[in-house]
């Protein structure tokens, strides 16, 4: 019989820290969008500290406490040592809380954020590596798993470097660090973990089953290839070699989309929760991403640049996430205080764990802030821009409303 | 002699609810076979929509739980395949129409 995930299920006062603060500091990012300007430049610091305050503290965060949870059920083995993620979480906290001020405020707390978070990383990646050293399961999430834990950690220490680089205690170019660090975390850690995360959740809650794996398999191996060969391009400074990783990856996406389009073509599962909504809105703006990305190398227009970024960030990687939230934190929460009282008394559907108003009303204000931010960017327009800010902040309210009370729900 | 019947043990387990998908596992299709002996022990072979749910261990137990509740039943064993692997047409025609498959 199949080695089985639920005796090793983490307990929900680790988990629900990181789905509270990680919806918390979504909040902020998109309260902090709203005095920006559609014009920038990446090299900025105060668009440092808005990536830093979305990826760190919203992404990172939901993607470690997922994690927790899902690291058993991908490798159908328990933790190495689970209760670390007690530590990993206020180091996460305060490193990125100090990280976002540094960048906004005070460069000289960058190298101490930095430091927080280059260990709590290191020991998410090392407990990770010790997670995996206990399963002899070698599918490819599983190798995906390793990999992108490998990533990660190039991808901190690279970021560690900038951190002092940018305070004055080391000499280093920071542009071309800045891109290898940049190129190593979001796609080697974030993009990977989330196709892998996508090939275990999505067939599990669409319910499609005999699908063929082979597009999932080349999207993985062209995605691998192609983060190393841009971290090598921006490392030793060849930029012909980036571009061949550009083009690797995004033949990887490809193949990835393809794969999902496999997947959707089986699934079981017709109804138009939030969840279906989000994945058909995140892979539209997948897609849309990338061929704006296609037209960003033929044009060169800055703007086209950051609606592709924007459209990657906010719909495709926000839209994963904020989906699945809405699965896996009434799970956790029915798991634990309801799971021991099935057969003794009634106990709710997941599904009524949830205000579907408030879930709908976050969707829609997101998709409209989404579109509107991202018109905004491309035309570089301030009033469009700002308005789309207005509509994610107002969808993210509604995110955090729905998600407090699920994680309230029978208490 | 044993009286217990497979539809009776079906019957139990049909009160076991998947909490994702709102349906009982015997609807869903998920109870492939109940094997009674003359001692009563019977012998429960299921299998779960999918291989990595987080649930596995629990819905087994609630199986297991379901059937022993049954009046004069024996030893109760649960076990999990997954040949043949579960697609939607072995769930009920109610469950098709509710999840859109039909």
């Amino acid at each position: 019989m199949k080695a089985v995930s639920s005796d090793f299920a983490p307990p929900l006062r680790l988990i629900s820290p990181f789905f509270s603060y990680g919806v918390i500091f979504y909040l902020l990012s998109m309260l902090a969008l709203l005095f920006f300007e559609p014009t920038f430049s990446y090299a900025q610091m105060n668009v440092a500290g808005w990536v830093h305050l979305f990826l760190l503290g919203f992404v990172m965060m939901i993607i470690f406490g997922a994690m927790a949870q899902l690291i058993p059920v991908v490798l159908e083995a328990g933790h190495a040592v689970v209760d670390v993620y007690y530590v990993i979480f206020p180091l996460l906290l305060v490193g990125a809380s100090l990280m976002v001020f540094g960048f906004w405020v005070m460069p000289a707390m960058l190298p101490y954020g930095g430091l927080l978070v280059l260990v709590a990383m290191i020991i998410f990646a090392v407990e990770n590596i010790a997670t995996l050293k206990k399963t002899t399961i070698r599918t490819l999430t599983v190798e995906t798993v390793a990999w992108s834990n490998g990533y990660l950690l190039l991808g901190i220490l690279t970021g560690f470097a900038i951190a002092l680089g940018l305070s004055g205690d080391l000499g280093i170019d920071v542009t071309l660090m800045l891109k290898a660090h940049v190129y190593a975390v979001l796609g080697g850690y974030v993009v990977l973990t989330i196709i892998g995360l996508s090939l275990i959740l999505i067939p599990m809650f669409s319910l499609a089953h005999g699908f063929e794996e082979t597009a999932i398999n080349r999207a993985f191996k062209l995605v691998i290839t192609g983060v190393a060969i841009v971290f090598a391009g921006a490392l030793f400074a060849q930029e012909w070699l980036m571009y061949i990783g550009y083009a690797v990856n995004t033949i990887g996406m490809f193949f990835y989309i393809w794969q999902i389009y496999i997947i959707a073509k089986l699934t079981v599962r017709k109804e138009m929760d939030i969840w279906a909504k989000s994945m058909i809105f995140a892979f539209g703006s997948l897609i849309l991403s990338i061929v704006l990305g296609l037209v960003y190398f033929m044009s060169g227009k800055e703007g086209i640049l950051h609606a592709s970024v924007w459209f990657l960030l906010l719909g495709f990687i926000s839209s994963m996430i904020t989906g699945h939230l809405y699965k896996i934190v009434p799970f956790l929460v029915w798991f634990e205080r309801f799971a021991p009282l099935v057969g003794k008394k009634k106990v709710p559907m997941l599904h009524e764990m949830y205000s579907k108003e408030g879930a709908s009303m976050m969707f829609w204000f997101t998709v409209t802030g989404v579109v509107l931010g991202g018109l905004g960017l491309l035309f570089e327009n301030d009033i469009l821009f700002k308005g789309g800010a207005s509509f994610l902040f107002a969808g993210a309210i509604f995110l955090f409303i729905t998600m407090r009370k699920m994680l309230a729900y029978g208490k | 002699m044993c009286s217990i019947t497979k539809e009776a043990v079906f019957d139990a387990i049909s009160t076991v609810i998947d909490p994702e998908v709102g349906f009982n596992l015997v609807e869903m299709g998920l109870i492939y076979d109940a094997i009674i002996d003359e001692n009563c022990n019977v012998h429960v072979i299921m299998t779960l929509s999918t291989q990595g749910c987080p649930l596995h261990q629990m819905i087994t137990t609630w199986v297991k739980e379901a059937v022993e509740r049954m009046e004069d039943v024996g030893e109760v064993e649960v076990e999990v395949v997954w040949e043949p692997a579960w697609n939607i047409s072995m769930a009920h025609d109610n469950v098709k129409k509710a999840l859109g498959g039909m």
